[in-house]
């Protein structure tokens, strides 16, 4: 059977992965605030038959935190929805019997309340934003260069995001920083991790060409969904650049103005 | 060795080369001015991201160096003059102490960033405003990329890993223009009328020293003190020309085999 692309592909779609930031709302001061058209466009999908996961890279703040800080943007989101890189490196220390230092905003310290962190043989980096400073980098320096086999876990390895106040850099500048360093790879949990796309898969019991991945990230949202073989589709909004759209090496399935075009798009195929 | 070169000119390091820290390496004042009175010209040459010249000059005048300001030649001189040859206006990450190394260079209106080693500029909201210009279109140019550094303290970062960072964050590719760049030796040799094949460097880093300036056509000596490693030698291809215990030794090959 000739493969329908975008959007012809709508028709035998199953679920949907939503990334947050830059699709449902742009951060900023307080709560940030909703991208026009997405808090309607959230309810058409979620009144549809579509299962819908959220995929996001969120590092700076615990899951319970920032799903809350939706629900006041008026997004209905639950925890139960969402697939973070904390949680995920989380059961990955746990499985490893790895205590880490971690560089990562106080707003994440509650999703690692389980995890033994005394005398650490890892070090974990997150969106930490104001607590990258040198002196807090220099630390994670110091704990990877007096490992014997340095372990370096990075919650998403993505360029830069956008806040109203405009681009700010995100935590793979960092994690690019320390694996020039200390001469270490990271392995990083989220996004584009295939690990990470295919929990969200098998939490909604679907397969990879059911489902339609929606980013505002050309190489994290729609190039890792793409190499699960998930479709992925960008939106003009968040970080989108216009030179995406020529990128070298990944090519969205779509590209759409918004989350709003994108779900119009999807319902009127399906009728 | 290829035949004889007429010899016309010897690049040297400083730190780890002519002195380690506070102290100069054993016989090395007299070294140089034996090296002065034959028909060569010397240039001092360093990666530095935090010394102006004059900083350095009084280190080594302190400790009885016969060198004059413009016999050196740092890494900051050279991110100066490909500043002045583009006509950039930078932002510039470099320490206080590194400024003066830049007085009269335009920084209204920056149009090009210059990453050297800063710790207290290294902020996130400041690597912010530079990852924002690099990303408008301005070049990124790196005093040099070293991983890491010695302090009291302990190891810290050097400003390898923020240019990388900020690579990764706006997908380009930063000038670098320290050691072990081609262009930063050519640039030392540019005002003393010779071409690399006429001169030598003696240096205790095997990549950034003896590598570099082998690579720029020069000849390359290394020196077993400062941050040299058992085997360094060997990390490096092609060898070294020379390596020996000391800056004495390497003036002593000099003036018996390359003049």
């Amino acid at each position: 059977m000739a493969d329908p692309g975008w959007p012809g592909c709508a028709k035998g779609l199953k679920g949907v992965l939503l990334d947050l930031c830059g699709v449902l709302y742009d951060s900023g001061e307080g709560d940030g605030v909703a991208i026009p058209g997405s808090v309607e466009a959230l309810k058409k999908l979620k009144t549809s038959d579509l299962k819908l996961r959220f995929c996001t890279n969120e590092s700076q703040a615990a899951r319970e935190t920032f799903v809350a800080k939706l629900q006041r943007l008026a997004f209905d989101v639950s925890v139960s929805e969402v697939f973070s890189p904390a949680p995920a490196a989380v059961a990955a220390l746990k499985d490893r019997r790895l205590r880490p230092h971690l560089l990562v905003c106080d707003g994440l310290l509650p999703e690692f309340d389980s995890v033994d962190k005394t005398n650490p043989n890892c070090v974990v980096i997150g969106d930490a934003a104001e607590k990258f400073s040198y002196q807090n980098l220099n630390e994670a320096f110091r704990v990877l260069l007096e490992l014997e086999k340095p372990v370096l876990f990075a919650l998403g390895q993505g360029k830069y995001y956008k806040e109203i106040d405009g681009l700010k850099l995100d935590v793979g500048v960092y994690m690019k920083a320390l694996e020039y360093a200390c001469d270490v790879k990271a392995e990083v949990f989220g996004k584009p991790s295939p690990v990470f796309f295919q929990s969200a898969l098998s939490d909604m019991g679907l397969q990879p060409h059911e489902v339609l991945m929606i980013g505002d990230d050309l190489v994290n949202d729609v190039g890792g969904a793409q190499r699960c073989g998930i479709k992925g589709v960008q939106v003009r909004t968040g970080k989108y650049r216009p030179s995406d759209e020529r990128h070298p090496t990944v090519m969205a399935d779509g590209t759409v103005d918004n989350l709003a075009q994108a779900v119009d798009m999807i319902l009127n195929h399906r009728h | 060795m290829a035949g004889r070169r007429a010899l016309k000119a010897v690049l040297i390091d400083l730190s780890g080369t002519l002195h380690i820290e506070d102290s100069a390496v054993p016989g090395a004042q007299d070294a140089l001015n034996r090296l002065r009175q034959a028909s060569v010209a010397v240039k001092f040459v360093t990666n530095t991201t935090k010394e102006s010249k004059r900083n350095l000059l009084e280190r080594l005048h302190g400790l009885d160096f016969n060198v004059q300001e413009k016999e050196i030649f740092t890494s900051l001189n050279a991110a100066r003059s490909l500043l002045e040859q583009k006509q950039h206006r930078p932002l510039l990450l470099v320490e206080d102490s590194a400024l003066e190394d830049f007085t009269g260079i335009d920084t209204s209106e920056p149009n090009a960033v210059v990453v050297g080693l800063a710790p207290d500029h290294f902020s996130y909201q400041t690597l912010n405003k530079a990852f924002r210009m690099i990303l408008d279109g301005a070049p990124l140019i790196a005093i040099h990329k070293a991983r890491y550094y010695k302090r009291k303290d302990g190891l810290a970062l050097g400003p390898g890993p923020f240019v990388t960072g900020l690579e990764y964050a706006a997908d380009c590719k930063s000038t670098v223009v320290g050691k072990p760049e081609e262009t930063f030796f050519t640039q030392a040799l540019s005002d003393m009328g010779c071409s690399p094949d006429e001169a030598v460097m003696i240096g205790d880093d095997a990549r950034d020293d003896v590598g570099g300036a082998q690579n720029a056509g020069m000849l390359g000596i290394l020196v077993r003190t400062g941050k040299y490693r058992k085997g360094d030698e060997h990390k490096i291809r092609p060898p070294p020309h020379l390596t020996c215990d000391s800056f004495p030794d390497a003036v002593e090959h000099i003036l018996k085999n390359l003049l």
